[in-house]
């Protein structure tokens, strides 16, 4: 595997941000949970997002790929207003360019992890079975999986799970990669295998957006930190400015207690 | 004493009258799988339009709950006779063809057909909602990440959330086809000479219950070794859910035990 998707992808303008959010709002019924949120993601930029529990950054990131439609402001993907009525593109092209990693893994339980990886390049993007077979295999390596190709979910630790469930969100060729707090099943000595994919993604120029309670993680790989707190970016910034020398009262509570333990 | 042994196990009489029961038990059975399979296949059907996202489907929706309501709320014997007295009704008065009022398909009887006609309706109104339990079971997260693959709601449910259901429901649907093969015996009573029917007549005739006897031999014949597979498929289950966590398991786990109690995460 020489070429992640997204350099492999046909040129595209490389002007302008690849994912901007404006005033984003989402409710369940009388509860708020995004009170407009305005983030933009440039190509290649690697955006955390930290806050406390229920502060919405799940919701946020189901928004950006639509598995929950916002109810109001706008998001734009490659400049393209994919919300509300003024979208111009569908949900296709938003999930062919957005792939997404869950906190439970969410792996297809009666696929092995190669099946796992090959089922939605032949639905949903007609490869073909030796195609896609051939794609699986080369991102399973690439994630030290190559071992394990056959074997199923129920089989796999953790760490095994979550990596083939990046490989499988790799396989769409995706421009922008959305990690909900992905090694927080984990146990503690199997989140480095995953969070070392992660920065070799990073490495390679992903478009990522990473929600995590990993802070180290953060300041090492984010080029800029947003925090959040009850539906709204409290601050956002550089990491060593939000995490180093956060501005706002409430981040600097929350940092505290992330720290403390 | 002697009488009650005399009556229900007269062996001779049952040697005597063995072929007519079997022939009756062959149609039992062949009432049974072809029900059986038809109502497996309906109920999937039903359960998948009972599934269908968005507003615009919601009539399909309500139709399919109003079906299932109606048809597990009613009897099967009066859905018998409704359809039977229906088709060739319909069929008397030139409404259908008689192929479809009067079917004689692959050699089988009115009655064999109107039989398998009701118990699809009905058992697949039952079975319907033993899949529904099955597609509900499966976690909300296997369809986000689906659809987060690009999946359309019918690819989803097609190749993630219906495999997995359908797993899970086997050991149900199994008792179902269990209940379902005994209530082959109503058709009966619109005139299939089916099994009951046949040891019925050898009773009337001869004024014992040996050849009813029989039929309820061969009932067990099936309906014992089914239902220990049922148990067995629910033990292997269990034994799955407590292995529990992401570990590979040190050989085969361990049937049964006490059920899965506060698995942790999961
Ligand atoms: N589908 C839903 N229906 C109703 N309420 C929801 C739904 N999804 C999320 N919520 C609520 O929205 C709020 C924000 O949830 P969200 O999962 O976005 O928070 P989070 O920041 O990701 O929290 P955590 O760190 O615990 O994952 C919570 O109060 C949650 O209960
Ligand atoms: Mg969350």
């Amino acid at each position: 595997m020489e070429e992640t998707g997204a350099t492999a992808a046909p040129a595209e303008p490389a002007a302008g941000p690849m994912l901007q959010l404006e005033n984003v709002c989402k409710r369940f019924g009388d509860l708020e949970v995004l009170r407009g949120v305005s983030v933009d993601v440039n190509r290649g930029e690697v955006v955390c997002v930290i806050g406390p529990s229920g502060s919405g950054k799940s919701t946020l990131l189901r928004c950006v790929n639509l598995l929950e439609p916002p109810e109001e402001g706008r998001i734009l993907l490659e400049g393209k207003e994919i919300t509300g009525k003024e979208a111009v593109e569908g949900i296709n092209f938003v999930r062919r360019r957005v792939g997404m990693v869950f906190q439970q893994f969410n792996l297809f339980p009666h696929k092995s992890a190669l099946e796992n990886v090959c089922i939605a390049q032949e639905k949903v993007l007609d490869r073909s079975g030796a195609e896609a077979r051939q794609k699986a295999e080369a991102l399973l390596a690439r994630v030290g999986m190559a071992d394990k190709i056959g074997e199923y979910p129920d089989r796999l630790s953790g760490g095994q799970q979550q990596r083939v469930a990046i490989a499988r969100a790799l396989a769409m060729d995706p421009r922008v990669m959305l990690f909900d707090e992905v090694t927080s099943a984990l146990d503690p000595e199997l989140v480095k295998e995953v969070l070392d994919v992660m920065r070799e993604l990073v490495d390679e120029g992903m478009t990522m957006i990473v929600v995590t309670h990993e802070m180290g993680f953060a300041r090492e790989v984010a080029r800029r930190v947003v925090f959040m707190d009850e539906g709204l970016v409290v601050e956002e910034g550089p990491p060593a400015e939000v995490l180093g020398n956060p501005q706002q009262e409430r981040t600097k509570r929350f940092l505290g207690l992330v720290l403390e333990h | 004493m002697d009488f009650i042994r005399e009556y229900y196990f007269d062996f001779s009489l049952m040697g005597d009258n063995f072929g007519a029961v079997l022939d009756g038990f062959w149609v039992t059975i062949k009432l049974s799988v072809i029900s059986g399979v038809l109502a497996l296949s309906w109920g999937l059907v039903l359960a998948v339009l009972r599934q269908l996202p968005g507003k615009p489907l919601a009539p399909v929706r309500w139709l399919t709950i109003g079906y299932i309501d109606v048809f597990r709320g009613i009897p099967l014997l009066l859905v018998l006779f409704l359809v039977s007295g229906f088709l060739s009704a319909a069929q008397a008065e030139d409404v259908i063809p008689e192929t479809i009022g009067l079917p004689t398909w692959f050699g089988e009887t009115s009655p064999f057909w109107y039989g398998v006609i009701s118990l699809t309706l009905t058992y697949g109104a039952y079975m319907a909602e033993v899949y529904r339990a099955g597609i509900e079971a499966v976690p909300g997260g296997q369809t986000e990440a689906a659809r987060s693959l690009g999946m359309s709601h019918g690819q989803a449910m097609r190749y993630i959330i219906v495999p997995q259901a359908v797993r899970k429901v086997v050991p149900p649907l199994l008792n179902d086809f269990i209940a379902l093969m005994k209530d082959t015996s109503l058709v009966s009573v619109i005139g299939a000479l089916e099994v009951v029917q046949a040891g019925f007549d050898i009773q009337t005739a001869e004024f014992n219950g040996s050849g009813l006897v029989l039929g309820a031999l061969f009932f067990l014949a099936v309906t014992i070794p089914l239902a220990r597979v049922v148990d067995w498929l629910i033990s292997r289950e269990q034994a799955k859910t407590q292995r529990g966590g992401p570990k590979p398991p040190a050989g085969e786990a361990k049937p049964a035990g006490p059920p899965a109690t506060g698995m942790a995460g999961a």
